[in-house]
């Protein structure tokens, strides 16, 4: 529908002035008016009436009526009102674009009017349109107008544009069913709603809105067209009534942050199958059957994720409980070591040492702690064994007992690294044997939160069979505050040829210093201690080594030499070394009351000895004291018994014949 | 003997193999070196002069490396060095022994190796000895006068919160001729081992006063206390053990020429690994100070009655 033509344009307008113009009050409107209307051009004259409403009143020339009679622009007339038109009742098209209107009025009486175009001017309200039933196009577009209203009668609306405004709320257009363009575009939409009853409409333009999301549109029977570049929808989920719309058959959604994403396209095609053309291109088969591929993978993909998230999540809430399970204990052991010592002390560490584990502020009373531990003991396990990677993580004490498990040759294989977590040392010593066999390749070995505090735990590794890498973790492992620990560690392993402490390399220098400062010891150790005491502490493989050694005693240093350089090489132990060992307090006290059994019986074993030794020296002596006068005695005593011949060989006569 | 029959009990397979007469030469050989406490129990250590001595000794031997690097250790890691002679060593007798030092403050920090093992000496081998001291000064400090016998109880380390108004405060410490008054008395009637009185004296009659942590630090540090007790050398050859140094240089050769791992190896004449064959070195207990006899057989023979159970 087009507005006046060019030519048109040239016939004669009249604008009737009213005679009339006694006040003086008219006169200045007059001329004011006048003023305005400056740069006008001949054919048309504006009239002023005498009424104070002051409206211009047009008049066009007759024959000018005749040739158009359904037709008038207004266009660029510089216009801040609408005129009063008189008598061109049967007027059907009405132009008054690029004016400076700031409201619609005086176009009421043009009943037959179909075609009003108000594209540019500075209109702010949508009214006067109340009689215009005939009403098919309206153009509105590019002025002030914040809301759409004011539009019920106009039920045979063909096109509505609105595009240039200032609205922000679809509202009141349920009405017109006969609606079969609607141009939104560029104003100050976020939501999409309330579309229901535009039952003809086939294109709606939202173009640069700030649309983020739309409802409604899969009510729309007949839409065919909708544009929504440039705007805000991030999401397909936002637009999901899209995928709803059976009638959709081309849309634009480019200048959206959604169009940046990898999956906008196959996402798209995917749920609108009946799409012919997106962002103005059309769409192949080819795209659709490939669309419809990756949109499944990434819906495959999003669950996986999600259950991924659930694991973690999982996970990550019973380590929190092995923590607290773990806290518990320490505080259990702390309190019952602490009678002697200052309560405070204990107190005020293990409030350090939980505040890695998202502990809620509470006081340390065993009371609180002990129902916080019978809440997370029932919902959730205790221990967790995980293999990531080329690392097994065992949590809790309970994970050692998974080191007995079945596990396939394939995973033990692949396992470089264990990582202990949330374990007494003392436990873990016990299984480290096992390691050899479970996990050949294993070679790094973790330790945190495992109460290492002595050096002598040191000594337990020996039992594995090659660590490559040792990482003890300060947290729970007071060892670590040591000076002197990593050289401790170095000089009782170096038959492993460590490479890295806690991250760092190992140097020749490291090595060199610890062998420096412990060396004495374990030469002291192997030279010094009796041979039955070394034999002892020496587990039942060295003893065969040790006797044949023994045996050997002529060709000693040779020997010697030999078995030692053999034994460094192939990465055994040295004997000295082996010597020191660590037994876990558990073990230890068992040794302790063997001892003490033993002791008592032998101190009553040597007492018995003592005794009888003291009463034979007594004896002894009191022999030694006597012997003389006994001596005497019986020298005398044969001396008078030889003293007469004859009775005494009578004497021993008598005696021979009694002894038969 | 009653140990080395324990330990006869203990190991009976492997003696079997070579005999009995030769397990109680070795026995009584290591005995008489010094070595017979290594990796041995607490109550074991503890139980004779002689053995607390030996292990002072040993501890002197085997660590002095860690003095001579200069490393300034605390007391908790002392201790754990003294466990890995002895995994039951208790940490209280550490605590006391790092209170001397640090003259009972700020427990947590570093000490260097000569201080904490002349102090520790003091703290081992007259740990009795020490308890009746405290107990006697805290006597003084409230005033009582502690001629009667006393009875030393077990934690020596408490204060007893005694309400009688004492003349002297605890920093002040009491006076020396009256506190050596009362320990002469204490070492003449006491069963347990005791510094020698004339060097107690010495010690008490260079100054007025003193405070109890003041007179175990100058027990500590008095030269001929430590020559009385014979384990130690004195303070300035504490870091000197030419033997020892000796061994230590073949062992280090050893480890660096592992590493720079010629396969031919170390030649087998020379090296001289520490492994129980070669040669014993020399009785440990060649004595350090040539001027003193040492006597340490002397408290032996009461001693056996009091080996402590615990």
């Amino acid at each position: 529908i087009q507005t006046s033509s060019v030519a048109e344009r040239n016939k004669p307008f009249e604008f009737r002035i009213n005679k009339d113009q006694s006040s003086f009050h008219n006169r200045l409107l007059q001329h004011d008016l006048e003023k305005n209307y400056s740069g006008k051009q001949d054919n048309i004259n504006f009239g002023s009436s005498a009424s104070i409403t002051a409206f211009p009143i047009l008049h066009r020339a007759t024959d000018e009526k005749i040739l158009n009679s359904d037709r008038l622009t207004l266009e660029r007339q510089k216009l801040t009102v609408c005129p009063v038109i008189d008598g061109e009742e049967h007027l059907r098209l009405l132009n008054f674009q690029h004016n400076f209107i700031t409201r619609i009025q005086n176009i009421s009486n043009l009943q037959h009017l179909v075609f009003l175009d108000l594209y540019d001017n500075q209109i702010e309200e949508i009214s006067g349109l109340s009689t215009l039933r005939c009403l098919r196009v309206l153009l509105l577009g590019k002025n002030r107008i914040k809301k759409i209203s004011n539009l019920e009668n106009l039920k045979n609306l063909d096109v509505l544009d609105l595009h240039g405004n200032q609205i922000a709320k679809i509202e009141n257009i349920n009405h017109l069913g006969e609606l079969r363009v609607l141009n939104l575009a560029r104003n100050l939409l976020s939501y999409v709603e309330n579309l229901n009853g535009l039952d003809s409409l086939t294109e709606l333009n939202l173009r640069h809105n700030q649309i983020t999301s739309m409802k409604d549109v899969d009510t729309l029977p007949c839409l065919q067209h909708l544009f929504l570049s440039f705007n805000n929808i991030s999401s397909f989920d936002n637009i999901l009534c899209l995928a709803d719309s059976s009638s959709l058959s081309d849309i634009t959604l480019d200048g959206n942050p959604i169009a940046q994403e990898t999956w906008y396209k196959s996402t798209i095609l995917h749920h609108m199958m009946q799409l012919r053309q997106l962002d103005m291109k059309r769409i192949t088969e080819e795209e659709r059957r490939m669309a419809s591929v990756a949109a499944r993978k990434e819906e495959e993909k999003k669950r996986e994720s999600h259950k991924q998230t659930l694991l973690k999540e999982k996970k990550r809430l019973t380590i929190g409980n092995i923590a607290r399970q773990w806290e518990i204990q320490q505080n259990r052991v702390a309190l019952v070591t602490s009678s002697n010592q200052d309560k405070k002390d204990s107190d005020s560490c293990q409030i350090n040492g939980s505040a890695a584990y998202e502990f809620p502020e509470e006081t340390r009373s065993l009371d609180t702690i002990l129902s916080n531990a019978v809440h997370g003991l029932s919902v959730l396990d205790s221990h967790l064994v995980e293999v990531e990677g080329d690392t097994l993580y065992l949590y809790g004490s309970g994970a050692l007992e998974s080191l007995d498990r079945n596990w396939s040759v394939q995973t033990a294989g692949t396992v470089i690294t264990v990582s202990f977590m949330f374990i007494e040392f003392d436990e873990i010593v016990q299984v480290l044997p096992k390691l050899k066999i479970r996990f050949p390749n294993s070679a790094h070995l973790k330790f945190k939160e495992t109460n290492i505090v002595m050096l002598q735990q040191f000594n337990a590794l020996a039992q594995v069979r090659r660590i490559e890498q040792l990482t003890v973790d300060p947290q729970g492992n007071p060892v670590v505050n040591f000076t002197l620990w990593k050289y401790y560690v170095l000089f009782r392993l170096n038959h492993f040829n460590l490479q890295k402490i806690n991250g760092t390399e190992v140097t020749q220098n490291d090595i060199v210093m610890a062998e420096r400062l412990f060396g004495i010891l374990a030469h002291v150790a192997s030279s010094e201690l009796p041979q039955y005491r070394l034999l002892s502490l020496l587990g039942e493989s060295r003893k065969k080594q040790f006797c044949y050694m023994l045996e050997a005693k002529g060709k000693r240093s040779g020997i010697v030499s030999e078995e030692s350089n053999d034994s460094k090489r192939v990465g055994g132990e040295n004997a000295s070394q082996a010597i020191l060992n660590y037994t876990t307090r558990e073990l230890h006290t068992e040794k302790l009351e063997e001892i003490k059994e033993r002791k008592k019986f032998c101190e009553t074993y040597i007492q018995d000895l003592v005794k009888e030794a003291t009463d034979i020296n007594m004896k002894n002596e009191s022999l030694q004291k006597l012997w003389p006068q006994m001596f005497i005695e019986l020298v005398r005593d044969a001396v008078i018994e030889i003293r007469n011949k004859n009775s005494y060989m009578k004497l021993c006569l008598q005696r021979i014949t009694d002894q038969k | 003997m009653e140990d080395a029959v324990s330990q006869l009990l203990e190991n009976r397979e492997d003696i079997s193999q070579y005999g009995i007469a030769r397990f109680f030469t070795e026995y009584f050989n290591s005995v008489r070196q010094g070595t017979h406490i290594l990796f041995r129990e607490f109550s074991f250590i503890q139980a004779t002069p002689h053995n607390r001595a030996s292990f002072l000794r040993t501890f002197w031997r085997c660590f002095r490396a860690v003095g001579k690097n200069g490393d300034l250790l605390t007391a908790k890691e002392y201790h754990c060095l003294l466990q890995l002679l002895c995994p039951d060593f208790p940490m209280e007798l550490t605590q006391k022994a790092a209170r001397i030092v640090l003259m009972d403050d700020a427990m947590d920090c570093l000490m260097s190796f000569s201080d904490f093992v002349f102090a520790f000496q003091i703290q081992f081998y007259y740990s009795e000895f020490l308890d009746s001291v405290a107990a006697i000064y805290q006597d003084l400090l409230t005033g009582k006068n502690p001629n009667t016998v006393i009875v030393p109880t077990s934690s020596s380390g408490q204060h007893r919160s005694r309400l009688a108004p004492s003349e002297c405060s605890p920093l002040d410490g009491v006076e020396a001729s009256l506190f050596y008054h009362c320990l002469e008395s204490l070492c003449d009637r006491s069963k347990y081992s005791c510094p020698p009185s004339a060097l107690v004296k010495e010690v008490l009659s260079s100054v007025q006063r003193l405070t109890f942590y003041g007179f175990l630090m100058a027990l500590a540090k008095h030269h001929g206390i430590n020559r009385a007790l014979g384990a130690l050398p004195d303070k300035g050859d504490l870091l000197l053990d030419p033997p020892m140094d000796q061994e230590l240089e073949k062992l280090l050769s050893q480890v660096s020429g592992l590493s720079i791992s010629t396969p031919a190896g170390s030649s087998g004449d020379i090296a001289n690994l520490p492994t129980r064959i070669s040669p014993r070195i020399s009785s440990p207990w060649k004595p350090l100070h040539h001027c003193q006899k040492v006597n340490i057989e002397s408290d032996g023979s009461t001693d056996e009655t009091e080996s402590s159970e615990n």
